[in-house]
């Protein structure tokens, strides 16, 4: 295998960028949410803090070694998600690793993180992290529905599955994007996008306001920080490619920048309307608005 | 010898033992057995002079002239062998009944005498009235031994005999008068040739004449429902006895009838069937709530005779074929009914549970299974070559309604022999040990060994006259019947030999395949010499399951070495047999087994009704080679593609008929679920392969059937998924995963093109390997807990590391995340669906994937991980022999997921024979199709790479991590009770099952109750009728002989 060792440092550039647009970019919408709620937010810095205070605490425990693994897991998997796809489109630089594979390969990598996780968090013993791995499950099993509609209705529609060839297809001004050439599909995942995102009304997996409950319970020091590097990483390499199935890619940094921010903000926007759900009540919800739209985008595509 | 040596033994003997003295019983009874060899000597020697030398019958003229001036009786092949079938019948019946006949003496063994002969003479002689006179002996003879009972209502069934037997023999008597005024001869061939020359101005009164003296003899055969009284024979009857009654009686009367119907000629063989059929059904049905266990062998020697007797009606379409058939159902009959009237013998209580008392005793149950297996007919026993040819000329001649009436009866007769074979296997054994005189052994095992001899005889002759496989002869077949005679020896050597032999057979045949029988060959012989490794945990001898398994083992690879119809059929019976008792072998699966077996015969009558379609719709030929499907045309192909595809569907759980493989994969011993699950379902898959490859799409009324399976496949992929997220029992949970993954297979093979093909290859390979090796995990769990409800455990991965690996990696598999092999029948079947022209099944598919996660999350969730039971806390890792075969699978695992072209290109190229557009490309370790691409080398490293690379991090930054116990942790300032309460376990996704329950309520398990519930109402409905009072069976009679009067005349 013919492979080119300078993608190695590349890859490297690709997840320094995102990780520190990711800290910055989930602190501004943390503070536009609070701004929201007449609340003044955290400093823009802060996720640098906490990162710095969680590699500093001197404390540390583990309760096996699927709890020692679990954060490993979900970091790889964020990381491993970011360098499927390729982050800006036409760049060699920063096609990253996608030769590995395509569109599928991303949407099925998605899971390594969160089973990993969930194995970890299960390690701990702790009832409510198996209480929140259920509801994110349940939660996600239909959440993702949609979204899997969108793909497959997208495939079809450009007759590929390689994420590069779908952002091709798409250049040549804001009409070619997805977004205006099979709306149906679009809508049906940007609604599943609210699912994935742990924001309100869909984050009753991990609560995050009441007592601590969901999978990431049990973990702290260390562990909290890599799983916090996921937490910026992860939504920006989901949000990659929905950027590159459905609103043309990003050619530039810059664009790219505005773009995952754009994106971003619309669960953020939905999360400060809205009030949470519980578990049930969001798959029925999922069922009934957005599946239907799943369903018809690959009929008519 | 003069075969009227017969008659002069047995009067003789009867006279002679007249005179002896009343202290002198004995000598009687060696004088009885002594006679009744002789006679059976002497039809042995005619037997083999007929088959030996092929001559033909020839005639023997008693008062030296010629008929009709004298009487004369015939001595042919037929003859030879069912006066053999009697005398011997005669012969072990006096043997078994010795003690009875000693205590009565020798005017009992005078009657038994005078009865065996006048059955010869019934089936020897060629003159009507003559046939009447052994008729009343025989009801006099009858009445006589009847009384020899225990039994209290003997004396009442002895009188309702005779009360029905005067009926029956006036009217015998009165259309012979009839018969002989309008024909002038008392001939049999005489008035037969008479008859056809009739005068049109009498022929109506011959016709009533025949009809009574037809309606006589059929009553011989107790039909359904004028046989009340016959019953109460069968259950008061000594069982010595009632062999005879239902073995050599019958035998006797269905020949008579087969005489009569000479005369009648061909107006009078729809009544024969509908008779036969009427009697077949009906009775099986009755029998289907019966407890008792002689009146329930009473209703299926009814029935059995009732289906000979419609293969009597039919033969005008079988010619040369109606004895094989007539006599392979016949003696299978024979021989099983007497082999199970003398067992009953030894078994005390009289309901159908109670025969758990055989269990002690292997050759018993041996013995007992083969009787019932030859009734059912399964292979190798005669009535399976039977059924086939029988099957195959109905549907030829568009007799397909009465044939499904057959099978129909057929399956509900499996049913309830196997219920109550699954009692004699799993139901308390009673305290008292059963006594085994050698006198009452030597019938049994004479009636066990005839009927194997039988199979062999039948398998000869199939093979001779119709080009077929003498299924003894095969090499596996014979391998896993091998293991009957080895079934001594200490398990371990055994597994040893059963491991050995299927590597060496696969060794030995394997260039022989192309690439997709080679992984099917690969998965049966390898994947299931590696499932045994797991077999070596087992102690001591292990009774009965190697010949079990290696029967389905047989079965599977004949399977795909078979080339024509009768092979694959045969296969397939012998692996829905061999898996059925491997199953049966769970502790607590006899509910389940039963289902399994009933499922399986029916989907296998499916089949087999499948190929007799195919077969008549191409030019006549000895075989119908299975590629020969491609060669079939509307409208018979839609048809064919139909009852061939449900047949196989049932055996791949697909939903509807699924229900049958919770419980049995789930109940099955820890090593015999993998083998059912991991790989016997394969064998569903097989034939559907097979199917699709060679019939392609088929439309019916406008609906294509592939389509239609699509949908199948997808409901079956969804529901399979939902129902296994609600299970408590971690093999239950398997269970219904499997039906799932088979959905996703089916699917695959549904979407009829190249991608979709290969994806259900992939998942037939993953399947096997991934869920052999969790229902080994799971399997060692529940051994060491002692139990397989999930929220019961918790907490075992540091005790039971291996098997956390095991399932771990099971799971991540499973569920399709890469970097593992699962990813790539995700990624096939992405590729596969862009070509397809269905998209709205896909949305069901789409809605399983993820639900696969919360199963799976489950599974390892509630065992492994969370809270450590008090009780657990000393738990040791599974046996090593259960381990090993899961590391093996964990490596494979490995290997296909790393390189799975290793496999698949070759799998691919062969598939483009099928459809050539569509076939992946493989370059390097870069797999490119159509849309997309993947490179599972790179992903593995990639993702190695990465995941080193942090846990290193971690290691680094995190290296004083300090291990904590198991309640240490942030518990809302307080300390948890106990494990049971902290461990989140049961009902896990409650909120699911809210949102998503009313999936899964179990319709389908609901209908098949029902329809059982209403076979068993019906029956106990008409049960009603039969009451016992000898006046109300004398009315039953009357009533059938108007009601088969009035069907006649209005013909």
């Amino acid at each position: 295998m013919d492979f080119d060792w300078m993608k190695i440092p590349y890859a490297f550039l690709t997840v320094f960028i995102v990780v520190n647009y990711g800290f910055l970019m989930t602190a501004l919408i943390q503070k536009i949410g609070a701004r929201v709620g007449r609340r003044y937010g955290i400093p823009i810095w802060q996720n640098y803090l906490d990162m710095i205070k969680n590699y500093g605490l001197r404390s540390s425990i583990t309760h096996g070694a699927m709890f020692y693994l679990g954060p490993v897991f979900r970091l790889s998997g964020g990381v491993g998600l970011l360098l499927f796809v390729p982050s800006i489109y036409g760049s060699y630089m920063f096609s990253n690793l996608s030769f590995a594979g395509d569109l599928i390969l991303a949407l099925y990598f998605v899971f390594f993180g969160t089973l990993g996780m969930a194995l970890g968090a299960a390690e701990s013993g702790h009832p409510h992290a198996a209480i929140g791995i259920t509801r994110g499950l349940s939660q996600v099993s239909m959440a993702e529905l949609p979204f899997g509609l969108a793909v497959f209705s997208v495939a079809l529609q450009y007759q590929t599955l390689s994420v590069t060839d779908i952002v091709a297809a798409q250049q040549g001004g804001m009409l070619t994007w997805t977004l205006f050439t099979n709306p149906l599909a679009v809508s049906a995942a940007m609604l599943s996008f609210l699912g994935s995102m742990m924001r309100p009304p869909f984050d009753v997996v991990i609560a995050p306001q009441e007592i601590p409950i969901g999978p990431p319970t049990e973990y702290h020091s260390s562990y909290l920080a890599l799983m916090q590097t996921n937490r910026v990483i992860f939504p920006v390499a989901k949000i990659v490619i929905y950027m590159n199935l459905f609103f043309g890619g990003a050619t530039s940094w810059p664009e790219f920048f505005l773009k995952v921010f754009l994106i971003y903000m619309w669960s953020a926007f939905v999360g400060v309307v809205f009030p949470r759900f519980r578990v049930e009540q969001s798959i029925r919800w999922f069922l009934v608005w957005a599946v239907p739209l799943g369903v018809l985008s690959i009929m008519v595509v | 010898m003069n075969a009227l040596t017969i008659f002069a033994i047995g009067l003789g003997t009867a006279f002679l033992l007249g005179l002896l003295g009343e202290r002198q019983k004995s000598l009687g009874y060696m004088l009885t057995l002594a006679a009744l060899t002789f006679m059976s000597a002497v039809s042995a020697s005619w037997l083999v002079v007929f088959a030996a030398t092929g001559a033909d019958s020839f005639d023997i003229f008693t008062a030296g002239t010629a008929p009709p001036f004298a009487i004369n009786l015939r001595m042919g092949l037929i003859e030879a062998a069912l006066t053999l079938l009697i005398n011997l019948t005669g012969l072990f019946a006096a043997m078994h009944m010795g003690d009875a006949l000693l205590r009565l003496g020798q005017r009992a063994m005078a009657v038994l005498i005078i009865a065996i002969m006048a059955l010869c003479g019934i089936v020897l002689t060629r003159d009507i009235f003559n046939l009447f006179v052994f008729f009343e002996l025989i009801v006099i003879a009858t009445a006589g031994l009847v009384l020899l009972s225990d039994d209290d209502s003997a004396l009442a069934a002895g009188f309702k005999y005779l009360i029905v037997s005067q009926f029956i023999s006036a009217l015998l008597l009165v259309g012979i008068i009839f018969a002989y005024h309008a024909t002038g001869t008392l001939n049999i061939d005489g008035m037969a040739e008479a008859a056809a020359a009739i005068d049109p101005s009498v022929s109506g009164a011959f016709a009533i004449a025949f009809f009574l003296m037809f309606i006589a003899v059929v009553a011989e055969l107790k039909p359904f429902p004028a046989n009340g009284w016959a019953l109460d024979m069968y259950e008061a009857a000594h069982p010595g006895f009632s062999a005879v009654f239902s073995a050599a009686s019958g035998t006797a009367a269905l020949y008579a009838v087969d005489k009569l119907l000479q005369i009648g000629g061909t107006d009078w063989l729809p009544v024969a069937t509908g008779i036969g059929i009427v009697t077949f059904v009906g009775a099986n049905l009755l029998a289907l709530p019966q407890t008792n266990d002689r009146r329930l062998l009473g209703y299926s020697s009814i029935a059995q005779t009732g289906l000979i007797l419609t293969v009597l009606g039919q033969q005008d379409i079988f010619g040369d074929d109606y004895f094989f058939i007539a006599g392979g159902l016949l003696f299978a009959h024979a021989l099983a009914k007497a082999g199970l009237y003398w067992l009953s013998a030894l078994v005390a209580g009289r309901t159908l549970p109670d025969w758990a008392a055989l269990q002690s005793r292997p050759l018993l149950v041996f013995a007992f299974i083969s009787c019932v297996a030859m009734l059912s007919g399964l292979p190798p026993f005669p009535s399976f070559y039977a059924k086939w040819e029988l099957a195959h000329l109905l549907v030829a001649e568009g007799r397909s309604g009465l044939l499904a009436l057959i099978l129909f009866g057929a399956l509900v007769e499996a049913g309830y022999l196997f219920r109550w074979f699954g009692y004699l296997i799993k139901r308390a054994t009673p305290a008292e040990s059963i006594a085994c005189p050698a006198h009452q052994l030597l019938p049994i095992a004479a009636a066990v060994l005839g009927g194997w001899a039988l199979g062999f005889v039948w398998g000869e002759l199939s093979s001779s006259y119709f080009g077929r496989t003498n299924l003894l002869l095969t090499l596996p077949l014979f391998f896993a019947l091998t293991f009957l005679l080895l079934d001594w020896l200490p398990a371990w050597v055994k597994n040893t030999l059963a491991i050995g032999g299927m590597v060496a057979f696969f060794s030995l045949t394997y260039a022989e395949y192309d690439p997709l029988r080679l992984i099917f060959a690969v998965i049966f012989l390898i994947g299931g010499a590696v499932t045994l490794l797991a077999s070596y945990h087992a102690h001591g001898r292990r009774i009965g399951f190697y010949p079990a398994a290696m029967l389905m083992y047989a079965g599977m690879i004949m399977l795909i070495r078979a080339s024509d119809s009768f092979g694959f059929f045969a296969a397939w019976e012998l692996l829905t047999v061999g898996s059925y008792f491997l199953i049966l072998r769970g502790k607590h699966s006899e509910p389940h087994a039963l289902s399994y077996i009933v499922f399986s015969l029916g989907g296998a009558f499916l089949i087999l009704a499948g190929f007799a379609l195919a077969a008549s719709a191409v030019p006549p030929a000895p075989t119908f080679e299975i590629a020969q499907l491609a060669d079939l045309v509307q409208p018979v192909a839609p048809w064919v593609f139909l009852l061939l595809a449900l047949g196989f569907m049932t055996k791949t759980a697909a939903i509807g008929v699924h229900i049958w493989l919770p419980g049995a994969h789930a109940e099955a011993e820890t090593d015999v679920s993998p083998m059912v699950s991991g790989i016997l379902l394969k064998a569903g898959l097989y034939g559907l392969f097979v199917l699709l490859m060679n019939m392609g799409k088929q439309s019916l009324y406008g609906v294509e059937l592939t389509y239609v399976m699509l949908w199948i496949g997808a409901i079956t992929a969804l529901l399979g998924n939902l129902m296994a997220i609600f299970q408590e029992d971690a093999k239950r949970l398997l269970a219904y995963s499997s039906i799932g993954q088979m959905g996703y297979a089916l699917f695959g093979l549904a979407l009829m093109n190249h991608l979709g093909w290969l994806m259900a290859l992939m998942f037939v390979i993953n399947h096997y390997i991934y869920k052999s090796m969790l229902f080994l995990s799971v399997g060692g769990v529940a051994k060491r807990t002692g139990t397989r409800e999930m929220f019961k455990m918790g907490g075992l991965i540091t005790l039971m590391p291996l098997s956390f690996i095991a399932t771990l990696i099971g799971i991540i598999a499973v569920s399709g995340v890469p970097p593992l092999s699962g990813f790539g029948g995700r990624w096939i079947f992405y590729n596969a669906i862009l070509t397809a022209d269905a998209r709205l099944p896909m949305v069901l598919i789409f809605l399983s994937g993820p639900i696969a996660f919360l199963y799976l999350f489950r599974l390892i969730h509630t065992i492994f991980l969370g809270q450590l039971k008090d009780e657990h806390r000393r738990l040791k890792e599974a046996p090593f022999w259960i381990i090993l075969p899961q590391m093996i699978y964990v490596a494979l695992l490995m290997v296909v997921a790393v390189v799975p072209g290793m496999v698949l290109r070759h799998v691919d190229a062969y598939i483009s024979q099928f459809f050539p557009d569509g076939a992946l490309n493989w370059e390097g370790s870069t797999i490119t199709s159509q849309f997309g691409y993947w490179n599972p080398v790179a992903i593995m490293i990639i993702v190695g790479v990465i995941f080193m690379l942090l846990f290193g991090w971690l290691l680094f930054v995190n290296r004083r991590a300090q291990k904590v116990k198991q309640f240490n942790f942030v518990f809302s300032a307080e300390r948890p009770f106990r494990p049971e309460t902290t461990h989140f376990a049961w009902n896990f996704f409650a909120p699911y099952r809210k949102a998503m329950g009313f999936l899964v309520q179990p319709f389908v398990t609901r209908f098949w109750a029902a329809v059982t519930d209403l076979l068993h109402t019906a029956a106990d409905i008409t049960r009603r009728l039969y009451n016992g009072n000898g006046q109300t069976y004398a009315f039953h009679f009357l009533l059938f002989v108007v009601a088969v009067f009035t069907f006649r005349m209005g013909m």
